[in-house]
């Protein structure tokens, strides 16, 4: 055919060249200086290597960490911590990106209200965290010993655990949750513990079903009911 | 200097434009092609194999980076970070919605246009669709029948390359397909449950190279289509249409030329076109002994309605009134979703990461008897799921943890949800005109939508939310919910009408070939002239429509009616 003008095996080369042409570093190695009041965030390297948070305080920002940790532990495969989930929440609020509203925004006003509602909804969570834990526990959430801490998240993220008057401390933790998963299953790390096949971007076939002699599935469906 | 005459311009190069200029470039036509928006580049546009995780807002986007345009609304779904810092969606065209409406105009301006990204379902329409009007009695059929435009059905499939089956269905007409793509477990069991309630479940006719076609390669299954493929496995103009016309060296291609009208001789025939060039703000003219529009749709219509002129006081070839009428439309949204329990814990496939459309419902309504239905004609729906690139069910597991870590994963590879397409009615209150109000930046009078959905659709909606919970019952599964509304209005891409095509110069815009009634040397090439929606997708049809317009006129150049510049 005319005009295709690119050959098989330069496509196959520019295959290649496309597998390796992200540039965008990952979060983890990176940090984030907040020039001055602009709404925009630009990336630069610290000297240092320690990671200075953008929005929120370094208490807060030490909060975020260990909740985030507590929603996606390390086990067998990386945790929210090793993921870089914190660093990620923190420039997220910051650049006011929100990934879980299904607010409609129509203009750049929609985009920056819905942003500052996004903030607004992450400090005021973490200071509920705080004064709940004061009031139960006597001390801040950071302060109050791990099976504590669990047994706030419990009472936050399971309709069997939960109590009256905590509406907003379960909202916080649904925001708290969405941010963290959003954070870790973005990352190598956590596309590679779900196995996500896109990870290879180039397969000979589409393999198909496995499975040929039982299109119903059946004897899969029996053993998930009896496990 | 004797200005310059083109033998034909072609306004827009995506699915109809770009197919257009290659037919008549190739004819031996000097063709002047004019794109909005600049020229697509996939080696800096596309995605490009890069991960969510080499973005630096993970493919949520800069949320502030339409600051000072004048259409600051995103576009979801075409419009990613993956193509950012990139000028290829208009947002420096504003439109209006009247009172009541909610259209989302999604536009994307770059060359080859929304058919860079689309979807890459490609069935035929067949005659219950052309002659839906015969059967229910309701609006006109459409001014062709299926033995007459089947084997431009087959030069496009042959041309784009489709996969699918054989399935001897009269509503939903075999074609020449490419071997299909391989079926799923998930569509083995989706097809055993659909069985059982009497629904068909069947490859979907899907333009996706599963082996080496023409000279373009076959799929290497990355999962990026709908961010534009890296090297054309499937019908693009970037890397179909466009390439081929350049070759013929018969092509002058213009970009960032924001088409404003139509312009007409002494005798009101069409002489060329006026375009603003974004870059200078200038206007410019362009000559050619025949202008071809294929703009996308509506905007088809916006620039046909603003050719206003002594010969043409309410637009170009609008004797009819008909420009604008006839808004339809394919209502968009969720009818279910949840997952197979069987699929738990299983391992990881390759299988859908692209989301194409593998497996489909064609129509079933409504087949043996127009009437069985509490709505007329019929809609279709497709399922898709499997191992995506985001656990986007997270949401429906409890807690937090291990154990919560565990789920996400063993819950993978079952994830399931089913988008219906529903077509809807003409109506005499879906319609587009010109706010006289308002001009965009350009100084060009805005188009305005005036569309709502209408209870046939909402209807088929409702049935197709009964018709899922039956599904997921039948086979297996369990599910999670589903959308309380349908999408808004523009979502699916697949508005057609408002040029419709037809016999009777007095209601239709053009006459079968496409060409206008009134003025014998305009014609159209895009969806503005399909009559009526289908429960089928329009790409293909454009591409085969444009094919048949294009002989059809290449004739009326060798028996003169068309001269030669």
């Amino acid at each position: 055919m005319a005009g295709q003008g690119m050959e098989r095996r330069e496509i196959l080369r520019y295959i290649g060249i496309a597998a390796v042409a992200g540039t965008f570093p990952g979060f983890s190695k990176w940090v984030f200086a907040c020039p001055g009041d602009h709404p925009q965030v630009t990336t630069s390297q610290s000297p240092s290597g320690v990671y200075k948070p953008l929005f929120f305080s370094p208490e807060h920002y030490q909060m975020l960490d260990h909740i985030a940790e507590m929603i996606i532990p390390e086990d067998s495969t990386p945790g929210a911590r090793q993921a870089g989930v914190a660093e990620f929440i923190d420039f997220m609020v910051a650049n006011r990106v929100p990934v879980s509203t299904s607010r409609d925004v129509r203009s750049m006003e929609d985009a920056m209200e819905a942003g500052n509602e996004l903030q607004n909804r992450f400090i005021a969570g973490l200071d509920w965290i705080n004064a709940r834990c004061h009031s139960e526990f006597g001390h801040a959430f950071m302060e109050c010993t791990p099976p504590q801490q669990t047994s706030l998240m419990q009472e936050l993220a399971y309709k069997a655990k939960f109590k009256p008057t905590t509406e907003s401390g379960r909202a916080f933790f649904q925001l708290m949750r969405d941010y963290t998963v959003v954070g870790y299953y973005t990352t190598k790390i956590g596309l590679e513990s779900l196995g996500y096949p896109g990870l290879r971007t180039v397969w000979p076939k589409m393999p198909g079903c496995s499975h040929p002699d039982d299109p119903e599935h059946a004897h899969l469906l029996a053993r998930t009911r009896t496990s | 200097m004797a200005r310059k005459v083109y033998d034909a311009i072609v306004v827009g190069t995506g699915a109809g434009g770009g197919t257009a200029m290659k037919i008549l470039c190739e004819a031996g036509l000097q063709v002047c092609a004019i794109n909005s928006g600049p020229r697509t580049n996939p080696a800096t546009d596309y995605r490009r194999h890069r991960q969510v995780y080499d973005l630096k807002y993970r493919g949520y986007g800069d949320p502030l980076r339409l600051k000072g345009k004048a259409h600051q609304e995103p576009y979801s779904v075409e419009e990613s970070e993956y193509s950012e810092g990139r000028d290829l969606f208009e947002h420096d065209v504003a439109y209006s919605n009247a009172p009541g409406t909610d259209w989302y105009w999604k536009r994307c301006k770059a060359t080859g246009g929304k058919a860079n990204f689309w979807g890459r379902s490609s069935a035929r329409f067949g005659d219950i669709d052309f002659k839906a009007a015969d059967l229910d009695g309701l609006g006109e059929n459409w001014p062709v029948d299926y033995a007459e435009i089947a084997p431009w059905f087959s030069k496009a499939e042959r041309y784009m390359g489709v996969a699918s089956t054989i399935q001897n269905r009269p509503s939903n007409p075999d074609g020449e397909y490419l071997p299909p793509i391989p079926w799923r477990c998930l569509d083995y069991i989706i097809q055993k449950g659909a069985e059982q309630i009497g629904v068909p479940y069947l490859p979907d006719r899907c333009a996706q190279l599963t082996v080496d076609h023409n000279s373009h390669l076959a799929c290497h299954y990355c999962g990026n289509c709908s961010r534009g493929c890296d090297v054309g496995s499937f019908f693009s103009p970037t890397w179909f249409t466009i390439p081929e016309a350049e070759a013929t060296n018969n092509l002058v291609l213009l970009t960032n030329a924001l088409v404003r009208q139509v312009l007409v001789d002494e005798a009101g025939m069409a002489k060329g076109v006026a375009y603003v060039d974004r870059t200078t703000r200038r206007e410019v003219e362009v000559y050619a002994k025949v202008v071809v529009l294929a703009a996308s749709c509506v905007e088809t219509s916006h620039i046909m309605l603003n050719s206003k002129s002594r010969h043409w006081p309410t637009g170009i070839a609008n004797s009819s009134g008909q420009i604008g009428r006839n808004l339809c439309d394919h209502l968009y949204g969720t009818s279910g979703y949840g997952y197979l329990p069987h699929l738990l814990g299983q391992p990881a496939t390759p299988d859908n990461i692209a989301d194409s459309t593998v497996g489909w419902m064609p129509r079933w309504q409504n087949l043996k008897n127009a009437h069985e239905e509490k709505f007329i004609r019929g809609y279709s729906v497709y399922i898709g799921g499997g191992c995506g690139d985001f656990p986007w069910y997270y949401r429906q597991i409890e807690g937090f943890g291990s154990a919560y870590k565990r789920d996400i994963k063993r819950y993978y590879p079952t994830p399931i949800s089913a988008l219906i397409q529903a077509p809807s009615l003409p109506s005499p209150t879906n319609y587009v005109d010109i706010d006289s109000e308002k001009e965009d930046i350009f100084g060009i009078p805005q188009l305005r939508f005036h569309f709502q959905w209408g209870q046939n659709e909402l209807l088929m909606w409702e049935h197709s939310k009964q018709m899922m919970i039956d599904l997921f019952k039948a086979m297996g599964g369990e599910m999670w919910g589903a959308d309380d509304e349908p999408n808004r209005p523009g979502t699916s891409l697949h508005e057609v009408g408002v040029c419709r095509f037809g016999n009777d110069p007095k209601t239709s815009v053009t006459n079968k070939w496409a060409q206008t009634h009134d003025v014998a040397n305009l014609y159209i090439c895009d969806a503005s002239i399909f009559p009526t929606s289908t429960d089928k997708t329009t790409t293909m049809p454009i591409v085969a429509f444009a094919m048949r317009t294009c002989n059809h006129m290449l004739d009326n150049f060798k028996k003169g009616v068309h001269e030669r510049a």
